[in-house]
C-alpha cells in the first residue's frame, strides 16, 4: 500500500495521463509516443521477443504467420498511435490478436518504439522535387565527391544508397545544414606525422589502444602504430560543409526529397 | 562382425605396444639428475599432477606461487603472483605457449585455477575443463545439464571454480552449486541454491573457507532477495544463509519502505575474500531492486551496495559499510574486496581497498569497518564529497528521470566486477577505470516473479570513443593516482600484478599487455584478436612461469622460451 502511493506520488502525472489515454483508447491516437528513448527500444525488443516473435520472427522480419514489421511500412497503421491501437486491439479476422499480456500502456508504446527503431520512423509525404534534388546532388552540391550511391561516388562520407530508411526528413535537413551536430566516430578524421616526417591526413577508419588506420584524401589506406607517430590529432567535426548558405530553402527541400526517397526496392 | 573384431584386435595390439613404450619411457625421464634446474617447481623426476588441496594450503597459498588455488589468487584477493621469472627486463621476450579453444561461443570471463600442473577452466554456461597446464591438453570435461530457457541478466557466463581436497565447486547459471571430483570430473553432489524460475542465477567462483563452500547469488535485475550461503564441502548441506536484505524484525529492515524488502535485490554475484587471522569473510553486495526507480523502496536499502564482514563459521554479520545508500544508478558494490596490510597515518593497519562502481575509491579498516579515506578514481558527478563516516554527499538533481538525466559514472561504473590488483611490493592498487557517463531513465514497472524488475535504464549520450578508459595505479595511503595507462575504448578486463614488478591486463580491441608496475611504462603487448573480458593469472609448471588470459573464446598462455 505504502509502496503504491509513494510510487504514484512521484510519477503520478505521467501515469495518470497515459492511463486516461488507454481507458478510452482515443486520446492515444493523438499522442506521440512518450516512450521512445533507447531504453524503451530495448525494453520493447524484450517484449517483442517474448510475445510477438513466434509469428513475426525473432527480428520482426516476418515469420510463418506474421508479416515483416521491420520495413517501416505497415498494412494496418501508419502513425505511432495507429500502431499502438493495432497492438492493443488486434486486427479482426486475422491471427493478430489484441496484446493482452501488456502490463501497461508503457509496454505497448515500447513495442511501438522497438518497431520504429527497425526503420527510420514512419514513412511520411515530403514536399519538394526529388528529380531536381538529384541534379543538385550530382552537380551544385558536389555530393558525389564524398558519398556513394549504388556503387558510384566517393568514399570519404557515408554510403547513401538507402539513407532514406535510416533518417527522417528532419534528420536529413539537419545533416545538411548542421553537419557537425552528429558526426559518428567512423567519420572523424586524423592528422598524423610519422616519425620519418611523413604527414598523413584523412578518415579515421579505426583507432585502438596501440594503432590507428586512416583512409587518406587519395583513398589510400594507412596503418600506424601510435608509438611511431611524432604528432597525432583527432578531428571530431565533419568534413562536410554546411549547405545552409550554399543552397536555397527550396533547393534544400528538393535535396531532402531526393535523399529521403533513397530506400531499398520493395521486393528487395 | 569379423572385420570389426579384427579391427578391435589391431587396436588392442597398438594399445599394448604403446603401453610397453610408456612403461619403458617413464624410468628414462626419471633418470635425469636432480638439481639441474634451480627454478622453483622445476620437475627433476616424474611426479603425478594434482594433490589434494587442504584448507591449510588455501590459507598458506602464498607459499606455493606455482599454483593459483582460488579465483583471486589468495584469500586477500590481491590477484598478485609471487612468481618473478617473467620480469620487467625480459617480458618483451614472452611467447605464446598454447591456446585452448572454448567450445561454446560466448565471451569468456573465466579465471582458471592451477593445482600442481592441472588447470581448471570454466566455459559458458556451466562447464569445467581440466587441462594439462603445461601443454593445454585435456584430462576431462564436465557439462552441467540445465533448462534451455533461463532467466538471467548480463551474460551467459561462468567465472571459475573453487577447490578443496579432491573436489571442485562450481556455480551454475540455473542457480545450482555442484561438487565435482577434481581428478575425473565426476559429479559428487548438486544442490539448488535458489529457484532459477524466480530470476536467480549464479556465475561467480565460490570461495572455500575451512570445510565450507561460500557462494553468492545473482539476479539483482529480477527483484530477488539476495543472500550469501555456506555449504558443507563434504555433503552439500546448507551450513548457514545470510540474507543481504533483512527481514521484518531484523536490524535494517526499516531502511526499506513497506514491503519493498521482499524484492530488494542486493545480489552477491561476485566472489568474496577472507582474513584467516581475524576469521572474517568479506563480501560485496549489489544494487537494490528495482535498479533505477528508488521511489518504490524509499530508505537507505541496507545492505545493498555494501561491504559485509561475516563470521564464516556462523554467517553472523560482524560489520557493514554501505558505499551508496539508496542507490538509483545500478552501482553494485560487488567488486572483489582487496585486503592489504599497509601503513595508514603512520600505523600498520589491516586495510580493505575498494575502487567502487560509484567511481570512489575507499580505504576501510577491515577489522572494524571504519572508514579511513575516500577519493574519486574515475569521472563522477553525483557526490560532492564523502563525510567523515564515508557517506556520500549527493549532488542534487542526479537521480534518473522520465526524460533522462545524464550523470557520471556510467551504468557500468568507474569500475565493475573486473578484478583490480594490489602488489605488496609496490604498495599500489591497480584498477581498470572508466571515465564515462549515462543518461539515466526511470520507468514504471510492477514486480512479477521471474521477470525483469529494473524500472528504467540508461543510454550513453555520446559515442563510446568520446570517453576514457585507463589502468590507474592508486596509493592506498592517499587515494591519489600515481600513474595511468590509457586504453581505448572502454575496457572490461581485470588486472594481475606480479613479483616481477609487472602489471598485466587487456583491452577491448583484443590486446594483452604488460606494464612496469612502478611507473606504468608499456613493456609488451600482443593482439589476441578479440576482446579481453577476463582477468589474467599466473602459474608455474616444470620450472616455467606462465601467464594465462582468456580473450574472445580462447584461453592463451604465455611464457619465456628456453
Amino acid at each position: 500500500m505504502l509502496r503504491k502511493s509513494l510510487h504514484l506520488g512521484i510519477t503520478g502525472v505521467l501515469v495518470v495521463t497515459l492511463a486516461g489515454g488507454a481507458a478510452n483508447g482515443l486520446s492515444a491516437q493523438d499522442d506521440a509516443n512518450p516512450y521512445d528513448a533507447g531504453v524503451d527500444v530495448r525494453a520493447g525488443e524484450g517484449i517483442f521477443e517474448r510475445h510477438c516473435s513466434r509469428c513475426h520472427g525473432m527480428n520482426a522480419t516476418g515469420g510463418e504467420t506474421g508479416p515483416d514489421l521491420s520495413t517501416g511500412r505497415f498494412r494496418h497503421a501508419s502513425t505511432d498511435a495507429g500502431l499502438f491501437s493495432v497492438i492493443n486491439r488486434g486486427v479482426p479476422d486475422t491471427e493478430m490478436r489484441a496484446f493482452r499480456r501488456a502490463r501497461s500502456d508503457q509496454d505497448v508504446w515500447q513495442l511501438v518504439a522497438y518497431l520504429r527503431s527497425l526503420s527510420g520512423g514512419p514513412r511520411v509525404e515530403v514536399p519538394g522535387d526529388p528529380a531536381n534534388g538529384e541534379r543538385l546532388y550530382q552537380d551544385k552540391g558536389g555530393c558525389t565527391s564524398c558519398h556513394m550511391i549504388d556503387g558510384a561516388g566517393g568514399l570519404s562520407g557515408p554510403d547513401l544508397s538507402t539513407i532514406g530508411e535510416r533518417r527522417s526528413p528532419e534528420d536529413l535537413l539537419s545533416d545538411l545544414v548542421e553537419p557537425d551536430e552528429r558526426v559518428m566516430p567512423r567519420w572523424w578524421r586524423m592528422r598524423v606525422v610519422h616519425r620519418d616526417g611523413t604527414p598523413v591526413a584523412g578518415l579515421r577508419m579505426n583507432e585502438g589502444t596501440y594503432s590507428v588506420r586512416i583512409l587518406d584524401e587519395d583513398n589510400r589506406l594507412w596503418s600506424f602504430q601510435k608509438r611511431d607517430l611524432r604528432e597525432s590529432e583527432r578531428i571530431e567535426t565533419s568534413s562536410m560543409p554546411s549547405y545552409a548558405g550554399e543552397l536555397s530553402d527550396d533547393e534544400l527541400t528538393d535535396l531532402v526529397a531526393y535523399l529521403y526517397g533513397l530506400i531499398r526496392d520493395e521486393e528487395g | 562382425m569379423i572385420a570389426a573384431a579384427k579391427e578391435r584386435g589391431i587396436e588392442m595390439s597398438k594399445f599394448m605396444a604403446l603401453s610397453s613404450l610408456l612403461l619403458f619411457a617413464a624410468p628414462l625421464s626419471a633418470l635425469q639428475g636432480p638439481g639441474e634446474d634451480p627454478r622453483p617447481g622445476a620437475t627433476t623426476r616424474a611426479a603425478p599432477s594434482f594433490s589434494p588441496v587442504t584448507a591449510e594450503r588455501l590459507v598458506n597459498s602464498d607459499a606455493e606461487p606455482q599454483n593459483w588455488l582460488m579465483y583471486s589468487g589468495n584469500y586477500s584477493s590481491q590477484r598478485y603472483s609471487g612468481l618473478d621469472q617473467i620480469h620487467v627486463r625480459n617480458v618483451d621476450q614472452l611467447q605464446m605457449q598454447w591456446a585452448h579453444q572454448l567450445r561454446i561461443l560466448d565471451r569468456s570471463e573465466t579465471t582458471p585455477l592451477v593445482v600442481d600442473g592441472v588447470m581448471y577452466v570454466t566455459e559458458a554456461p556451466a562447464t569445467v575443463i581440466a587441462l594439462d597446464a603445461a601443454t593445454g591438453t585435456r584430462y576431462w570435461r564436465y557439462e552441467h545439464e540445465m533448462p534451455e530457457d533461463l532467466n538471467y541478466c548480463c551474460g551467459r557466463n561462468n567465472r571459475g571454480v573453487a577447490v578443496l581436497g579432491n573436489r571442485l565447486f562450481m556455480s551454475t547459471l540455473d542457480a545450482h552449486l555442484v561438487a565435482l571430483d577434481a581428478r575425473t570430473g565426476n559429479l559428487l553432489w548438486d544442490v539448488e541454491v535458489a529457484k532459477e524460475e524466480s530470476g536467480y542465477s549464479k556465475t561467480a567462483a565460490p570461495l572455500v573457507v575451512g570445510d565450507k563452500v561460500i557462494t553468492g547469488i545473482a539476479g539483482g535485475e529480477f527483484g530477488i532477495r539476495g543472500f550469501i550461503d555456506a555449504y558443507y564441502a563434504k555433503t552439500g548441506e546448507l551450513a548457514w544463509r545470510l540474507y543481504t536484505v533483512p527481514g521484518p524484525g531484523e536490524p535494517g529492515n526499516d531502511t526499506w519502505a513497506g514491503d519493498s524488502w521482499r524484492t530488494g535485490g542486493a545480489a552477491t554475484w561476485m566472489t568474496g575474500s577472507y582474513d584467516p587471522e581475524l576469521n572474517l569473510l568479506y563480501w560485496g553486495t549489489g544494487n537494490p531492486a528495482p535498479d533505477w526507480n528508488g521511489d518504490v523502496r524509499l530508505g537507505d536499502n541496507l545492505y545493498s551496495d555494501a561491504a559485509l564482514a561475516i563470521d564464516p563459521d556462523t554467517g553472523e554479520l560482524k560489520w557493514y559499510f554501505q558505499f551508496t545508500p539508496h542507490d538509483v544508478h545500478d552501482w553494485d558494490a560487488t567488486q572483489i574486496p582487496i585486503l592489504a596490510d599497509s601503513r595508514f597515518d603512520g600505523e600498520e593497519r589491516k586495510l580493505m581497498l575498494w575502487p567502487n562502481r560509484n567511481a570512489w575509491f575507499y580505504v576501510l579498516d577491515r577489522e572494524t569497518g571504519e572508514f579511513l579515506t575516500g577519493k574519486p578514481y574515475a569521472r563522477q558527478s553525483w557526490a560532492s564529497g564523502l563525510d567523515k563516516e564515508g557517506h556520500p554527499i549527493r549532488v542534487p538533481g542526479t537521480f534518473p528521470s522520465i526524460e533522462g538525466n545524464t550523470v557520471s559514472p556510467s551504468i557500468g561504473g568507474g569500475s565493475n566486477w573486473w578484478s583490480p590488483s594490489y602488489s605488496p611490493r609496490t604498495d599500489l592498487l591497480y584498477v581498470n577505470a572508466y571515465d564515462g557517463e549515462t543518461t539515466y531513465y526511470i520507468r514504471d514497472e510492477e514486480y512479477i516473479e521471474g521477470e525483469r524488475y529494473t524500472a528504467g535504464g540508461g543510454e550513453t549520450p555520446l559515442p563510446a570513443d568520446k570517453y576514457k578508459s585507463a589502468i590507474r595505479a592508486i596509493s592506498p595511503q592517499s587515494g591519489d593516482m600515481v600513474w595511468e595507462y590509457p586504453i581505448q575504448p572502454r575496457s572490461s578486463a581485470g588486472v594481475l600484478s606480479t613479483a616481477g614488478d609487472l602489471v598485466f591486463s587487456g583491452t577491448p580491441d583484443g590486446y594483452f599487455f604488460a606494464l612496469d608496475a612502478l611507473t606504468g611504462a608499456e613493456k609488451w603487448y600482443v593482439n589476441l584478436g578479440s576482446r579481453v573480458h577476463s582477468a589474467p593469472m599466473s602459474y608455474m609448471v616444470d620450472g616455467k612461469q606462465y601467464v594465462a588470459i582468456a580473450a574472445g573464446n580462447v584461453l592463451f598462455t604465455f611464457a619465456l622460451n628456453e
